[in-house]
This record gives structure tokens, C-alpha cells and sequence, in this order.
């Protein structure tokens, strides 16, 4: 599965650097038909050097999605299937007595790639869970006394099924948190549907796309991403948008600061995916909801469904400065 | 008549909190309200809060309409009467809390809140107490709260709005004393206040029987208070006096059916001695007898005029507390000499009654040489024989002053008053009984003197030649310390005893003097605040010739310029933040397009919508639009400011 995609030379020009995400939108976009904004999503995320949530119901493109991230942008990929009785040496990997040397061999576990898509990752044991939330947030793994670094880039893109109550393990609020966004897909719209059914089988679409960008490039996008402009007037409405979390009655728990640090790389990484001369209001309400649905507890007798619904009533009340 | 649709339950963050403000409002007045108007409004208000917890509708027109027709009957078939006080609150009530039935939207609530400060305001029309103020303040801050809980929405944490309606009531509150130090106070108001007529009149009784009670229940509410301007006098020289009875049927004494005014009665009286100059402050009484010291020859009350027995009278019954003050004589004489009518008039008995009685009057003065001997001899004879002082005397029957004089001889004040002056009259000496107050208590921290009506008292006059009318006190003569120390101090001691140790009588005794302070303070401040006092402060602040003209001007004048200090504060703490040059050259744009953006609205949405009036031609709408944000949000903005210039210039 390891896959050498050293380019020989990483653009560090602006233009050349938006010609690659362009690139990678619009390969992302022939496979995931009529999700836009998602793919921007899924894109501004690891740009932003955070990992996602995909959150929805089966059969809606969540693995494709995935899959297609790791082939576009060159990365390694491996996936791990979520199970209850999914082991954390299944993931991390285990050292194997070999007989002709005597020793012990580490035999490295699917969580040495540089994308990993960890199916259903609610149907694990939290043990299970904690062995990869702990991975997303060392960059490391320790097996048997030593640390052993995971590659770089190292994105983990989970996916959850919202629909499954009996034997799972939802994530508690706090690894939530480490997850940079959540996003969902949706159903596709009817042209896109139509595509789908009659169209070439994704899969096979899926491997006959070339890479875009390898490993260098993205680290090179990330840190270009990092510098993005964001102007005093924006940082104002993060925080207007932050303290109306934190005041309103509808919400219990409101966005911590670090949720706000997280709301303006994501913003950021958004306006660099959309070529935007700074961080623009847009990109922040862009991003917000996939920023702020699993950070926000809303209060008891709120009267909004669901987190989107949340998410939009604390855009439309917050005036942009 | 639209159908009933279900809540949405928008309304359960600021339900609560109206509905606070409601039974807030509601508290004073339960206690005068008949008990199936609480439980009905505690009824609808629960029934309203089930419905938006359920998201049900809410009960149809008609439903709500009998409702109303019901509890209006029901209150009229209470009271037999919508108008009044007491009906008035009633169904201000009750129809608040149907109103609670078809609250849906804000509108509703601030019909709601309106209900609850009218409410607030008619439980002053029953009473003002010093403990009235903190519930005022208190009650106004929940409805402002309520009042911002539905304005602001969820855009507001509560405390917010509770610290904001604090802040907004202090910044009302120098409106509020200017307004109450000027508005003119006018002696007879242009409005009357109905009062309820279910209300029990408390002190002096019209009317004696001393021998159809057998209980004298000691009530402790404070009758009225005196200032002294100079020494407070000795207890046994404390008499108030009130009004007087004169007519005897053989079983109970009765005033002349109508105080007549007399003009000559202020001049019969010889005054000798100095004068006692006092203020008193008169709990209402719902009676047109006007307390004093013994005999006043002055006093500040307007619509007040002396008897015929030098007793004064208001010429209305007396339904609020009023302050006066007045000079009165400890040591007087009360005319010269008696007419043959009068005379025949004040010595009148019924025929037949008390024979007994009768009999002892004639022995007696047949015994003494004058009439004065005679007063004595009947003095000493209660004070040597078995009489007691009691205030749980036995029933008397028919002949009542019979029985106590020769059969059970125990009673108190009125027995022997009335005793007394039987047994006077039969010796064909004038006597006519004086109900009024004796002693009182000295409040040592207020400097001023409590009476009670436990401290009611009654007494005697009799005529003397020589001496004109003449104070006898027979119950001086049965029980000495009753008027040597009075009433209230011998209740007090009473309880240390009961209680077996000193202490904390001696505490009560000063938490309750401390409380009396307070309370007179504030009577004769706030509540006793009327025409006259306003005049003198008036005076004291500087204007001549204080009119209510005058006092208006001023009270216009301070009022705008209170608010306009207020404004100046207010503007000079908000501080605007500083306006960014692209903001403003994209303002321009924004009243170019005609519509307003809405809140959250990004540039680029707006843009949008401007796109679709017209008003703009769209690619000016999208260069201005670009620019802005490269302006306002993007690195460089020197370049791009510039070029948000020349683009909004092209518009």
C-alpha cells in the first residue's frame, strides 16, 4: 500500500499552491457527486492539519470519501474496520518473537499510514478508541517501553454512524474535541443520483485518478494555510461569535478557546481552498457548523434539533463587525 | 376566529418570568382576596405553562370566553359589586390570570406585565407600610427583569437581565425622589379612593357597656405618637383626651348623636400654667375624633373644629394618617357656670334602673357636706373597699351598675367610670364620660411617645361650682399603678415574667423600640409627607411663597435635567468602537442598494440580494463587494483601500 510520491519539486508560490487544490477539488469532485461544500470541508480540514469526523448514515459516501482524499493527495492509506471486540494492539500493532534471530520484531499495526480511515469508530470499546485518539493527538504510538512516531502527515479520518444506538460507544465530549470538524454528507441531490446509478462504478473511477499532491506538497499547503490573513475586524467576530455561544441561554456549554483557535484555522484553510485574499466572514460561517456541532451542548429545553439548526441561529444573531 | 394552533414553546424562556412577575404583583393582595380567586390563578398559570411545555394549543375563544363570564360572576356574586377596592383587585386578578390563557405572543406579555405593576400600584390603595417600599422596589425589578427576558430573548443571560433592570431602576431612582419631593401635595385630593367598607374601625368604641364584656382583648397596634417640643409630661398627667359620652340608658353609655361645633366652647376655657406643645401622628381611625392632650387651645389640622364638651373633631371620619401639632394646658379651667339645662341635661338618668345604686348616691351625699366632699367619699369608698381592677370582669346583667357596685366589684376603666358617674348624677352632680387614652410609652431611641389602644382609657368629668368641669379618674383610685406607670409597661413587665428571666424581654423590648423608631421616622418622612410638611420644606429649600405652579416648574426642570445627566453619563461610558474607513465607504454602497443587510448577513449573501433589486449594477455590486472584503479583510490593505475608493466612487 506504500505509495512514493515524492514530486520533484514542492511550488511554494501562492498561484502554483492554489492550482493544486484546485486540482484536488475538482478530482475530488468527479468521484463524491454534488458535494461541494463537503469536499471544501474535508480539504480545509486537513489543510488545517486537523483530523474529521464523518458523521451519517450508511451507504452515503463517507468510506469514498475518505478513500478519494488519501488517492488525490498522495498519501498512504489504510483503514480500520471499528468492531466491539477490535483490539488496541490491532491498531497500534505488536512485536512478534522471530525464531531465527531471537528477538522481538515490531510489526507495525495500520495506524503507520499517513491517512487512516477509522470505519464506525462509535462500535469500538472505548479502550479500543483511546489507543487512536491518542495517536491523533501525540503524533505517536508507544509499544513495549519505546515511542514510535507516526508519519507525517498523519490525518485520521473517522466515521460514525448516527444511527446506531444498541452496542455502541459514543465518543464522549471531550475526544470529540479532538477532532477538528464534524461533518455530514446528506443525501445527494436527483442529478447527481442519477450519475451515480448509471454512471461508472466509483470504485474503478477511484483508481484509475492520479495523485495531485504527496505528502511534501500538503505539508508545504499546510504551512502556506497557517499564514493566511486574518484581519482585526475577523478576530472581533470570532470572538462576538464565541462570547454569544457563551451567553446564550439555548446553549449549555459554549465554544471553549480553544474551539475558537480551531474556528479560525479551519476558517483559514477554508479561505485557502476558496483563494480568498484573507479570512473573509463567509469562510467563517462556512466552517462554523462543521467547527462547532460537537463542541456546543446545547441547554435542556433548547429549541433547535439538531446542532446545524444551533449553528445557524448563532450565525443569524451575531452581527459581523 | 382562527383556529386553535399549538405552541411552539418559543415562549418557556420568558413564560417563567412573567409569570413571577404576576404572582409577585398578586402576593400583597391574597390576603384580602377570597380563596378561590388564588387557586384559579394559580390554576390558569399552571395550566398555561403545562400547555407550551407540551407544545399543545391553547384553550379555544369560547373556552376562554365562558371562563371570563364565570369569573366575573363568581366575583360579583362575592362581592355583590365590581367597584371598590376589594372587588376591583379581585378581578384585576382574576383576568390577569385568564389573559395567561391566550398569551402567545410578546404582545401578550406586555399586556401581562402592565396587569402586574397596575397590580403592584392598587396594593398601596389598601396600605402603606415601611416594608411597602422594599416590596416596591423589589417587585418593579422582577417585572423589568421579565420585561428584558422577553425583549432580549436568549440573546441574554438572566443575571444579565437582572443586573440590567437594577441598573435601569437606579438610574430612575432620582427621578422617582424628585418627582415624589415636588409633585404638589394637595390638601383635599381631586380623586377619592374608595374605601373598603369591611374594614373594622380600630380605637375608640362610640358606645359603652362596660357590663356586656368580659373580655377585654389587648390589641398592641400603636393608636398614635407624640413629639414633645419640650419635657415628655409625667405618666399620670398623660391623659388624651377623645370623645365624650354623656347619654345613660341604664345599661350603656352613648355621645350625643352628632358632635355639635360649638364656637363658644374654645372660649370657655381658662388656661393657667404653661403651655405643652406636641405633635401627633394619628393612625387612621375611620372616625372624626381628633386626639389631644387634655384641653388644646391650638391646633395645625385644617377641617377641625372643637365640640361642645372641648373634644375636636375632623369633619370627615379620619381614613389616612395625618400629623398635627398643637398646644395644649394641663391645668385649666372649664367654664363658669352651668345653665339649669345643662345642668338638668348632664345629671339625667333613666327612670328606675339601678336602685340600688340610687339608694348609696343619696346616702352618701347626704353624709357629705358639698359636692366635693361627696366626690371624695366615693373615691375613697373604691379605694378602701374590696373593689379590684380586672380586665376579665364578670357578665352584669340588666341593672349592670348595681351588680358591679355591690356584687362582683371587679372590672376595669369603664366600670368605674361609668359607676362613677352614676352614682354622681343621682346626687344631681353633671358628670359625663371622657374615652380617650392615658399614659403611653416613651420610645428612648425616637424620643417620642407611643400610645396604644391597650393603653384606651376612660374617665370622668364632673362639674364642680368653683372648679367648672373637673377630672376625676376613679380608676386612679382602684388601681394606682395602673395609671402611674400605664398599660404598656405593665404588659411588658408581664412578659419577663412569663418568660422567668430578664433578658431577652429587655432585647425584645429594645428590637421593638428600635422598630417603633424606624416606623415613626418613617411615617412622619415619607408617609406623612402632605401639604404642609411639602410647604415647609419648600420653604427650608429656599422658594418663596411655595404654589404648586412653582413646585411643577421645578420639578419639570429637574426632571430634564436628571435625564439629561443620566444621558450624558450613559454617553460618555459607551464608547463606539472605532469605525474602520473601508466599513465606512461600504456603508455608502449599503444605502446605495436601499436595503438594510440583516444581522449575520455576509457581505457576499448581501451582495446577492442587492443583485436581485437592480438597484446596483451587478458588476458594481460584485466590485464593491471584492474590494470590501480585500479592504476589510485582506493583508494589503493600503491597494485595496484604495481600490474600494474608486469602486464605491463608480456606483
Amino acid at each position: 500500500m506504500q505509495r512514493s510520491t515524492t514530486l520533484e519539486s514542492v511550488p511554494t508560490g501562492r498561484a502554483d499552491q492554489r492550482a493544486v487544490v484546485d486540482e484536488a477539488r475538482k478530482a475530488l469532485g468527479q468521484i463524491i457527486l454534488g458535494k461541494d461544500p463537503q469536499i471544501s470541508l474535508a480539504l480545509a480540514c486537513l489543510l488545517a492539519r486537523g483530523h474529521l469526523l464523518i458523521e451519517d448514515l450508511p451507504g452515503l459516501g463517507k468510506t469514498m470519501l475518505a478513500q478519494a482524499l488519501a488517492r488525490v493527495l498522495g498519501l498512504s492509506f489504510s483503514r480500520i474496520q471499528f468492531t466491539s471486540d477490535l483490539l488496541p494492539a490491532d491498531i497500534i500493532g505488536v512485536s512478534v518473537f522471530r525464531q531465527e534471530s531471537g528477538e522481538f520484531e515490531f510489526q507495525p499495526g495500520p495506524v503507520f499510514s499517513q491517512l487512516i480511515l477509522a470505519d464506525e469508530v462509535n462500535r469500538a470499546t472505548p479502550k479500543a478508541q483511546s489507543a487512536l485518539l491518542e495517536a491523533m493527538e501525540e503524533y505517536q504510538v508507544s509499544v513495549d517501553g519505546s515511542t514510535r512516531p507516526l508519519p507525517t502527515p498523519f490525518f485520521v479520518v473517522a466515521t460514525q454512524n448516527p444511527g446506531d444506538q444498541i452496542g455502541t460507544f459514543p465518543l464522549p465530549e471531550s475526544q470529540l474535541d479532538r477532532f477538528l470538524m464534524r461533518v455530514e454528507i446528506g443525501y445527494p441531490n436527483e442529478e447527481s443520483e442519477r450519475e451515480l446509478i448509471a454512471g461508472e462504478d466509483r470504485r474503478q473511477m477511484l483508481k484509475s485518478i492520479e495523485p495531485v499532491a504527496g505528502p511534501e506538497m500538503l505539508i508545504a499547503l499546510q504551512s502556506s494555510v497557517a499564514q493566511v490573513h486574518v484581519s482585526d475586524a475577523l478576530v472581533n467576530y470570532i470572538q462576538a461569535l464565541a462570547r454569544h455561544t457563551r451567553e446564550s441561554a439555548d446553549v449549555e456549554i459554549g465554544l471553549s478557546p480553544r474551539g475558537s483557535q480551531a474556528l479560525v484555522a479551519a476558517a483559514r484553510a477554508h479561505a485557502f481552498v476558496e483563494n480568498h485574499s484573507g479570512v473573509y466572514p463567509d469562510d467563517v460561517q462556512a466552517v462554523f457548523a462543521a467547527i462547532a456541532g460537537h463542541r456546543l451542548k446545547p441547554s435542556g429545553n433548547t429549541r433547535f434539533r439538531s446542532p446545524a439548526e444551533l449553528c445557524q441561529h448563532v450565525l443569524d444573531s451575531v452581527a459581523i463587525p | 376566529m382562527a383556529k386553535p394552533r399549538g405552541t411552539d414553546g418559543s415562549l418557556l424562556q420568558s413564560l417563567p418570568w412573567t409569570m413571577s412577575a404576576l404572582v409577585i404583583a398578586i402576593l400583597p393582595h391574597v390576603p384580602y382576596l377570597p380563596f378561590w380567586i388564588t387557586g384559579a390563578f394559580l390554576g390558569c398559570a399552571s395550566w398555561r405553562y403545562a400547555v407550551e411545555m407540551r407544545r399543545r394549543p391553547l384553550p379555544s375563544t369560547w373556552t376562554r370566553a365562558g371562563l371570563a363570564l364565570v369569573c366575573f360572576l363568581g366575583v360579583w356574586a362575592t362581592y355583590s359589586s365590581i367597584s371598590g377596592v376589594g372587588p376591583g383587585s379581585a378581578l384585576l386578578a382574576i383576568m390577569a390570570a385568564l389573559k395567561l390563557l391566550e398569551t402567545r405572543r410578546r404582545r401578550d406579555q406586555f399586556v401581562l406585565l402592565f396587569l402586574s405593576i397596575f397590580l403592584v400600584m392598587s396594593s398601596l390603595l389598601r396600605e402603606q407600610y415601611i416594608w411597602s417600599l422594599p416590596y416596591l422596589v423589589g417587585s418593579v425589578v422582577v417585572i423589568m427583569t421579565a420585561w428584558l427576558r422577553m425583549a432580549a430573548g436568549e440573546a441574554q443571560t438572566t443575571r444579565r437581565s437582572f443586573m440590567n433592570s437594577g441598573r435601569l431602576i437606579l438610574y430612575a431612582v432620582p427621578i422617582a425622589i424628585a418627582m415624589w419631593v415636588f409633585f404638589p401635595r394637595i390638601s383635599t385630593p381631586f380623586w377619592a379612593v374608595p374605601v373598603d367598607t369591611s374594614r373594622a374601625t380600630t380605637g375608640l368604641s362610640e358606645h359603652m357597656s362596660p357590663g356586656d364584656i368580659s373580655e377585654l382583648s389587648q390589641s398592641n397596634e400603636v393608636a398614635f405618637r407624640v413629639t414633645f417640643d419640650g419635657p415628655i409630661p409625667e405618666p399620670r398627667d398623660r391623659y388624651w383626651r377623645g370623645l365624650i359620652l354623656t347619654e345613660f340608658d341604664g345599661r350603656s353609655w352613648s355621645g350625643s348623636s352628632a358632635p355639635i361645633m360649638s364656637s363658644r366652647a374654645r372660649d370657655k376655657i381658662e388656661t393657667r400654667g404653661d403651655p405643652v406643645e406636641y405633635e401627633i401622628t394619628l393612625e387612621p381611625t375611620m372616625q372624626q375624633w381628633v386626639i389631644a392632650l387634655d384641653i388644646p387651645t391650638r391646633w395645625s389640622i385644617p377641617r377641625t373644629y372643637m365640640g361642645r364638651q372641648q373634644q375636636l373633631v375632623h369633619e370627615t371620619p379620619i381614613d389616612q394618617r395625618i400629623a398635627y401639632e398643637l398646644t395644649s394646658f394641663s391645668d385649666y379651667r372649664i367654664g363658669n357656670d352651668l345653665s339649669a339645662a345643662n345642668r338638668r341635661w348632664y345629671s339625667r338618668l333613666p327612670e328606675q334602673r339601678n336602685p340600688r345604686t340610687h339608694q348609696l348616691a343619696r346616702e352618701l351625699r347626704a353624709d357629705a357636706g358639698t359636692d366635693r366632699d361627696f366626690v371624695d367619699a366615693v373615691l375613697r369608698m373604691l379605694n378602701q373597699e374590696e373593689f379590684y381592677y380586672t380586665l376579665e370582669p364578670p357578665l352584669l346583667g340588666s341593672d349592670p351598675i348595681d351588680r358591679f357596685l355591690f356584687d362582683t366589684r371587679e372590672g376595669f376603666c369603664e366600670h368605674y367610670a361609668s359607676a362613677f358617674s352614676v352614682l354622681m348624677r343621682n346626687a344631681g352632680i353633671p358628670a359625663r364620660i371622657v374615652l380617650g387614652y392615658h399614659g403611653g410609652e416613651v420610645n428612648p431611641l425616637g424620643g417620642h411617645l407611643i400610645v396604644r389602644q391597650s393603653d384606651a382609657h376612660a374617665w370622668v368629668e364632673v362639674w364642680l361650682d368653683g372648679l367648672g368641669w373637673h377630672r376625676v379618674d376613679p380608676t386612679a383610685a382602684v388601681a394606682p399603678e395602673r395609671i402611674d406607670i400605664g398599660a404598656s409597661d405593665a404588659a411588658l413587665e408581664g412578659i419577663g415574667e412569663t418568660w422567668g428571666f430578664n433578658a431577652p424581654s429587655r432585647l425584645l423590648h429594645r428590637v421593638v423600640m428600635t422598630w417603633d423608631a424606624v416606623n415613626a421616622k418613617w411615617n412622619a418622612w415619607v408617609l406623612g409627607y402632605g401639604p404642609e410638611t411639602q410647604d415647609s420644606f419648600m420653604r427650608w429649600l429656599g422658594m418663596e411663597n411655595p404654589n404648586w405652579r412653582k413646585m411643577i416648574l421645578t420639578l419639570v426642570g429637574l426632571v430634564v435635567g436628571l435625564v439629561m445627566l443620566v444621558s450624558v453619563l450613559l454617553m460618555l461610558r459607551y464608547r463606539p468602537p472605532p469605525r474602520d474607513p473601508a466599513a465606512i465607504l461600504y456603508q455608502r454602497f449599503v444605502k446605495k442598494s436601499r436595503i438594510e443587510p440583516r444581522t449575520g448577513e455576509t457581505a457576499r449573501v448581501f451582495a446577492l440580494r442587492v443583485r436581485e433589486t437592480g438597484a446596483i449594477p451587478d458588476d458594481i455590486v460584485d466590485n464593491v463587494t471584492n474590494a470590501y472584503l480585500d479592504a476589510r479583510y485582506g493583508p494589503d490593505d493600503e491597494q485595496a483601500f484604495k481600490k474600494l475608493k474608486r469602486v464605491v466612487g463608480t456606483i
